[in-house]
């Protein structure tokens, strides 16, 4: 400290290097990024909070048996989530069932097997698909695949699986059209132009000489898709179905024209059923405020939120990075 | 043809030399309408190392991808000509691909490890074509990564995804792959490119041993690694093969003005 070196002049300290006013700085931008991200994490809780609270005489009525209670009659006032979320996740796992192997295979042939210009064509197809609002889908449903189901499926498996011990139960029911299944297939439809576009873009991304060391050492296509494409894109094709299953969820419109709006639990696929979203739409606006059942209804908000939550939550567990 | 087996001295010259392993002959490429080679001729012999050298968008990846006719996977690529291995053409479309492909095997530019376990990466090209006993199958698979030294470096973690290793070791990897299907040739485009120095160096040892075995084409923009590897130089320019001889021919003494100019900097 105390050596014979001359005493240099002290460099000016760091701080004071480059001061910049706070709406020329980083800070401003730092704070702005940050705000953005509260944002979400407030209408998160905000969502949340609402069909907590909303529902919340629904739950102290009725005790959190109000989930597996199947029974909702206005009339006398008792509710029950039971048959709307059988309705929802029946027709979502319909609609995955259906979906996910459609879209896998157009993906697939988007990707490693159409020639480009084609591609090119049948991609936009696709897209634009994703792009049509669920109400028309609804429409479609209503005009087409009602009727198609009443006068055709509904029929031919009745006569062909009515009598199989064990697949009776799924095929029986008066012919309406309406139905668990045909929601199912409608959802099928919408969700699958989204998941195909999330495959095709993990297809995409593949790297060429990984497929091509595999198809090098002698591999059918059948072989590389299953040995090297799906092993390899899986966390994006997890992600794909996610997304769709999220979307049908929650599916609104084109699930009320089609699914036959009875709050009832069975195994028969043809018969009427509901869902979650299609019963609060419906039930909404004659709800009186205040009222037992607009609580109930924003339980039901609560609880469809949660099945979200929980699909998340599964994909997460999927994705998870494996110990080594 | 006949000409040649007339004539005493060309057939002991003939007979000398180790017959080709792949032949061939007035070769055409396209991509689309853009023409990549242009009436290639020349052998590959058996038991040796040819390299291909040139500028990039010369051919030289485009030829090695038509002898596993990797280009059938687009649209638009075709080729024209012969190249016979084994007796047959390989342009041929009636032959079978899946065969054609075990029996010529193939390493990229970079490591490209197969989403599964070490042990799993030798075997899957093995189980495709043999039906081989567990105990058969794991001698296999110590058999090929002994080849590649990669066996006393990955032996207690077989079952560990290849990701897990070193770019060195993973391209290690995909040689033992494509040997395990015991092909005839073996194909290497640029196979060090993404390596290090001494990863390069292990995998130049290799090929010194793995010729024995196999008839080698490696594509590489390496100057000193074709002098150091090659048994045969092959120089290519905008399409066509400009010079082919021997490797030290080629690196003292070349024909041609262009080869010249390549090996010594000039261009390229």
């Amino acid at each position: 400290m105390t050596s014979a070196a001359a005493p240099r002049t002290q460099p000016a300290p760091i701080q004071e290097a480059r001061k910049l006013p706070f709406w020329k700085g980083d800070r401003l931008f730092r704070f702005l990024v940050s705000a953005c991200a509260l944002l979400v994490l407030v209408s998160l809780g905000g969502l949340v909070l609402t069909m907590a609270f909303g529902g919340s005489k629904a739950f102290s009525t009725f005790g959190p048996s109000f989930v597996f209670r199947n029974i909702w009659n206005p009339v006398t006032n008792q509710y029950g989530a039971l048959a709307p979320v059988f309705g929802t996740i029946g027709s979502t796992l319909i609609a995955v069932l259906i979906g996910v192997p459609l879209a896998f295979g157009a993906a697939f042939w988007l990707t490693n097997i159409a020639p480009p210009m084609v591609a090119g064509i049948v991609g936009t197809a696709v897209q634009l698909l994703a792009a049509v609002p669920s109400i028309i889908f609804g429409m479609w449903g209503f005009f087409i695949v009602v009727p198609f189901m009443a006068q055709h499926v509904q029929p031919f498996f009745r006569h062909h699986f009515g009598h199989v011990p064990g697949i009776r139960w799924l095929v029986h029911g008066a012919p309406f059209g309406y139905g668990l299944l045909t929601g199912g297939i409608v959802l099928a439809v919408m969700i699958t132009p989204f998941v195909t576009a999330v495959m095709r873009d993990v297809f995409a991304v593949m790297p060429p000489m990984l497929k091509e060391s595999a198809y090098g050492l002698g591999a059918t296509r059948w072989e590389v898709m299953r040995r090297v494409i799906v092993p390899w894109s899986r966390a994006g094709m997890i992600g794909g179905v996610v997304l769709g299953m999220g979307r049908a969820l929650g599916e609104t419109m084109a699930v009320t024209f089609v699914i036959g709006n009875a709050n009832t639990i069975g195994w028969s696929l043809f018969a009427p059923r509901n869902t979650v979203a299609s019963l609060v739409a419906l039930e909404f606006p004659e709800s009186a405020a205040g009222s037992l059942k607009l609580s109930s209804l924003l339980a039901l908000g609560f609880i469809l939120m949660l099945l979200s939550f929980t699909t998340l939550a599964i994909a997460r567990w999927l994705l998870r990075e494996k110990k080594a | 043809m006949s000409e040649a087996l007339h004539d005493p001295s060309l057939m002991s010259q003939s007979t000398a030399l180790p017959e080709a392993a792949l032949a061939v002959r007035d070769l055409d490429f396209y991509y689309g309408e853009k023409q990549a080679l242009k009436s290639i001729t020349m052998d590959f012999r058996k038991q040796s190392v040819t390299a291909m050298i040139g500028p990039s968008g010369c051919g030289k990846s485009t030829l090695l991808r038509i002898f596993n006719r990797m280009y059938d996977l687009y649209p638009g690529q075709k080729a024209t000509g012969s190249v016979l291995f084994d007796g047959a053409n390989i342009l041929d479309p009636a032959l079978d691909l899946n065969m054609l492909r075990s029996r010529i095997g193939m390493v990229f530019q970079k490591p490209t490890p197969f989403p599964m376990s070490i042990y799993d990466n030798i075997a899957f090209g093995v189980r495709l074509h043999e039906k081989l006993s567990r105990s058969a199958m794991d001698a296999r698979v110590e058999d090929v990564l002994t080849r590649v030294a990669l066996w006393k470096e990955v032996r207690d973690r077989l079952k560990e995804p290849a990701a897990g290793m070193s770019g060195g070791q993973q391209q290690r990897l995909c040689i033992a792959r494509s040997i395990a299907t015991k092909p005839e040739v073996l194909l290497l485009d640029e196979p060090t490119s993404a390596l290090d120095p001494i990863s390069t160096a292990r995998i130049e040892e290799l090929l010194d041993e793995l010729k024995q075995d196999f008839t080698i084409a490696i594509v590489t923009h390496n100057m000193q690694q074709a002098a150091r590897c090659a048994d045969q130089v092959a120089f290519f320019y905008l399409g066509s093969l400009i010079e082919m001889d021997s490797a030290d021919r080629m690196f003292t003494n070349p024909r041609q003005k262009q080869t010249q100019d390549y090996i010594t900097g000039r261009f390229g």
